[in-house]
């Protein structure tokens, strides 16, 4: 035989062991595909099959959602007006105002008032329904404004001018005693005085002139 | 014979490396699918796992119901209580 007869058969060799090496290679990576396909299949079915009646019962949930959020956005709108509407929303929850109400469009565009002057009727009148109700908070994260305990004055901080009707600073109690300031003459009967009441002054005066 | 000789050469220097090269290129392809067809798998798995807990929507169902009757006689309290606007 030919030396490039040999040379030939080998040629020949080398590419049949290579196609065999490679083509077994593929097989067994394609049977792995083939099986890693097979549960994924699997596994999306019963996706598919757990899901099936979400649909319907998402839709279930959002619709009764849905209705008690018209009929909590009607009454609220009823008995505050829209603007107090919003303002409450927004003391509620802050920035949340800017979304507006659903069946009053609109109302986002409205700049919520003050929460203060929103809860002077009806909105007190439900804090006091609802000693613990969510109305105390100005946000989750936010100071207490209504307080069982610290009611009044948690208001009064929060509105120190409008709000503030008494003086600033009341008189100071008087100092009663042998060594208070202002000595007053002892009563002959409980609630009856020698004299018409004087002056310290006028009464030391008074005094002088008797002794002269 | 020069022919015989050019055409051994050709078929161990040129043919052969050709089939090598395509071969080894389509078992990499093939390989290279297999890491992404295993996270197929665990994916799909994991999301029907996940799914385990849609038969609690049911009662997510019945409970909404109640709140929102609920909420709905409150709401019938306060409208009667409660000033309008």
């Amino acid at each position: 035989m030919p030396a490039a007869g040999i040379v030939l058969i080998i040629a020949v060799l080398l590419i049949v062991a290579a196609l065999v090496y490679y083509l077994v290679a593929t097989i067994v990576a394609l049977h792995k595909i083939a099986t890693g396909l097979d549960g994924a299949i699997a596994a999306v079915g019963e996706i598919v099959e757990k899901s099936a009646p979400v649909e319907a019962v998402v839709d279930d949930i959002n619709a009764n959602l849905d209705a008690a959020v018209d009929a909590l956005e009607g009454l609220l709108v009823k008995k505050v007006g829209v603007n107090d509407a919003i303002g409450l929303i927004d003391g509620l929850y802050p920035g949340a105002g800017a979304a507006g109400l659903r069946n009053f469009p609109g109302s986002g565009e409205i700049v919520p008032p003050r929460i203060g002057e929103v809860y002077t009727r009806g909105v007190l009148t439900l804090a006091r329904l609802g000693r613990e109700a969510p109305i105390a908070a100005a946000s989750p994260e936010g100071p207490v404004l209504r307080h069982a305990d610290r009611a009044s004055s948690e208001v009064r901080v929060l509105y120190p001018h409008e709000r503030q009707v008494r003086p600033e600073r009341l008189p100071n109690s008087p100092v009663i005693g042998t060594d208070s300031p202002v000595q007053y003459e002892k009563a002959l009967t409980p609630g009856v005085r020698p004299r018409p009441r004087t002056p310290l002054a006028a009464r030391s005066d008074d005094d002088t002139k008797g002794e002269s | 014979m020069i022919l015989y000789w050019i055409g051994s050469l050709v078929a161990l220097f040129v043919l052969f490396p050709v089939v090598v090269y395509l071969l080894r290129s389509v078992l990499q392809a093939a390989e290279g699918i297999v890491p992404s067809v295993d996270r197929i798998t665990a994916a799909a798995a994991a999301g029907s796992r996940d799914l385990d807990a849609v038969p609690m929507l049911l009662t997510t169902q019945a409970q909404v119901k109640q709140t929102v009757e609920t909420v709905a006689d409150y709401g019938g309290s306060l409208d009667v209580i409660v000033d309008d606007a």
